[in-house]
């Protein structure tokens, strides 16, 4: 009776890897948080959900301190939580002398904020059992672009708190994953790349596959290290 | 069940830090955390019993709280010695055994607590050998100990808690002072202590020294990451 939450998974990365960690045996309990009731219910109805208990949590991340009563009820729901997906994001893409303190507030909040309350708080219990987590940081925490500042310094941060993380948690046996897609087809990337035409760059699915992969067996020996997923996209 | 007493009232002189050592930072985490995370894993202890100072109760129940321990703990006020610091504890012990850990030695594992409980006798203790020879006298050498007969006493010890407690009143009114619970109960009360072997690693935090040397115990010992 494995448990896991995942945040963002109204859409994108989040809606696929809700989808593929529903038709496989790892978790019995999946938790879905986000701040959108409609998409998250979408994204349900779209799981395999005979022998799954699919719970939906409403949650909107520009609130982290609301994140540990959300938790603590997850737990009293399911007794354990073994896997913390941290898949949401938000950018708003704007140039230095544009960036106001608000936008990099509000980008700070999704990005960084939250993921912090959602480990700590789930740490919290997860610490008596062992347990998994992985956060979606991105290429661009790595290799900044102008224009990205608040979106590419928050994921960068989202790097280093999970290598950090990686060492800290080690001793309670919690294994903390960072993955760093690159350019991906979700409706963040549009607002990044608006003009980027979405069909000839990698999908959704394909980052979910990596995330699924991480988070069974297979991704044993992978934990603290910044995955990047990259797509080879053929020219022919 | 087991009640646990924690001696946490040192007060870190040695270290040379105004905070005691218990409450430094090891491995980024104050060191009376790292006993308490593991104690509060068994399933054999309902109490867990902290000796302190007063005046640091207050932080540890905060801890207690963002490190979500769950078990029952009571706090008892320390005393002017460890000896009186353990009687103090033992008399708010609920159960019939109990299991004597100190703070300063954050690198105890659960096993070694569940060791202790599943050895068929009431009063076990770890014990390691003396790696080194150890001389009497002062300014002058008297005499060479035989080392093959000494026990260098680790923390932590299991006891049948009301003879410990009989052997402590009975210390205290005679006036005779010990500095640890083993020698006390076989001294005063001639009970039979079983010795097991203990751990290199599960060292006291006594000097600055030890404190660098527990980084390394931590990274090659407690955390599983290699």
């Amino acid at each position: 009776m494995k448990t896991c939450i995942i945040t963002g998974a109204g859409s994108g990365i989040g809606r696929e890897v809700a989808i593929s960690l529903s038709r496989t045996a790892d978790f019995t309990n999946i938790a879905l948080l986000g701040r959108n009731m409609k998409t998250l219910s979408e994204t349900k109805s779209m799981m395999e959900s005979m022998y799954k208990d699919i719970s939906l949590w409403d949650i909107n991340f520009q609130e982290p301190e609301k994140i540990p009563a959300v938790i603590e009820s997850v737990f009293e729901k399911y007794g354990a939580i073994d896997c913390l997906l941290n898949i949401a994001g938000y950018t708003d893409p704007q140039p230095l002398l544009q960036t106001t303190l608000e936008s990099m507030e509000n980008t700070y909040k999704v990005n960084v904020f939250s993921p912090f309350m959602l480990m700590k708080e789930t740490v919290r219990y997860m610490k008596k059992t062992g347990g998994k987590i992985l956060n979606v940081a991105s290429t661009a925490g790595m290799t900044p672009r102008p224009g990205w500042l608040s979106y590419s310094s928050s994921k960068a941060s989202v790097i280093s708190m999970s290598q950090t993380l990686t060492e800290e948690l080690a001793e309670y046996g919690i294994k903390v994953y960072c993955v760093s897609p690159g350019r991906c087809a979700t409706k963040l990337r549009k607002r990044l790349a608006p003009n980027e035409d979405p069909s000839t760059i990698m999908q959704p699915d394909e980052v979910a596959e990596v995330i699924c992969n991480l988070i069974s067996q297979s991704g044993n020996c992978l934990d603290g290290q910044n995955i990047v997923i990259r797509k080879q996209i053929s020219k022919k | 069940m087991y009640s646990v007493l924690l001696l946490s009232g040192g007060k870190g002189s040695r270290m040379q830090e105004s905070t005691p050592k218990q409450y430094l930072l090891l491995a980024g985490k104050p060191m009376i955390m790292h006993s308490l995370e593991r104690i509060d894993q068994l399933d054999d202890v309902n109490e867990i019993i902290i000796v302190c100072d007063p005046s640091f109760i207050d932080s540890i129940k905060q801890m207690l709280h963002e490190y979500n321990i769950t078990k029952n703990v009571v706090f008892v006020k320390g005393g002017e010695t460890r000896q009186e610091s353990v009687y103090n504890g033992l008399k708010a012990v609920q159960n019939g055994n109990v299991i004597i850990h100190e703070a300063a030695r954050p690198f105890v594992k659960q096993n070694e607590f569940k060791s202790l409980i599943d050895y068929p006798e009431p009063n076990v203790i770890y014990g390691n050998d003396i790696p080194f020879t150890v001389l009497t006298g002062n300014s002058h050498v008297h005499g060479v100990l035989n080392r093959s007969e000494l026990i260098n006493v680790q923390l932590p010890q299991k006891f049948n808690a009301n003879l410990l407690r009989k052997a402590h009143e009975i210390a205290l009114e005679r006036g005779d002072v010990y500095t640890e619970d083993s020698s006390l109960l076989y001294d005063v009360l001639k009970e039979e202590i079983r010795v097991i072997k203990g751990t290199d690693y599960n060292i006291k935090i006594t000097n600055p020294i030890d404190l660098l040397t527990g980084e390394i115990i931590y990274r090659n010992y407690i955390s599983n990451r290699k």
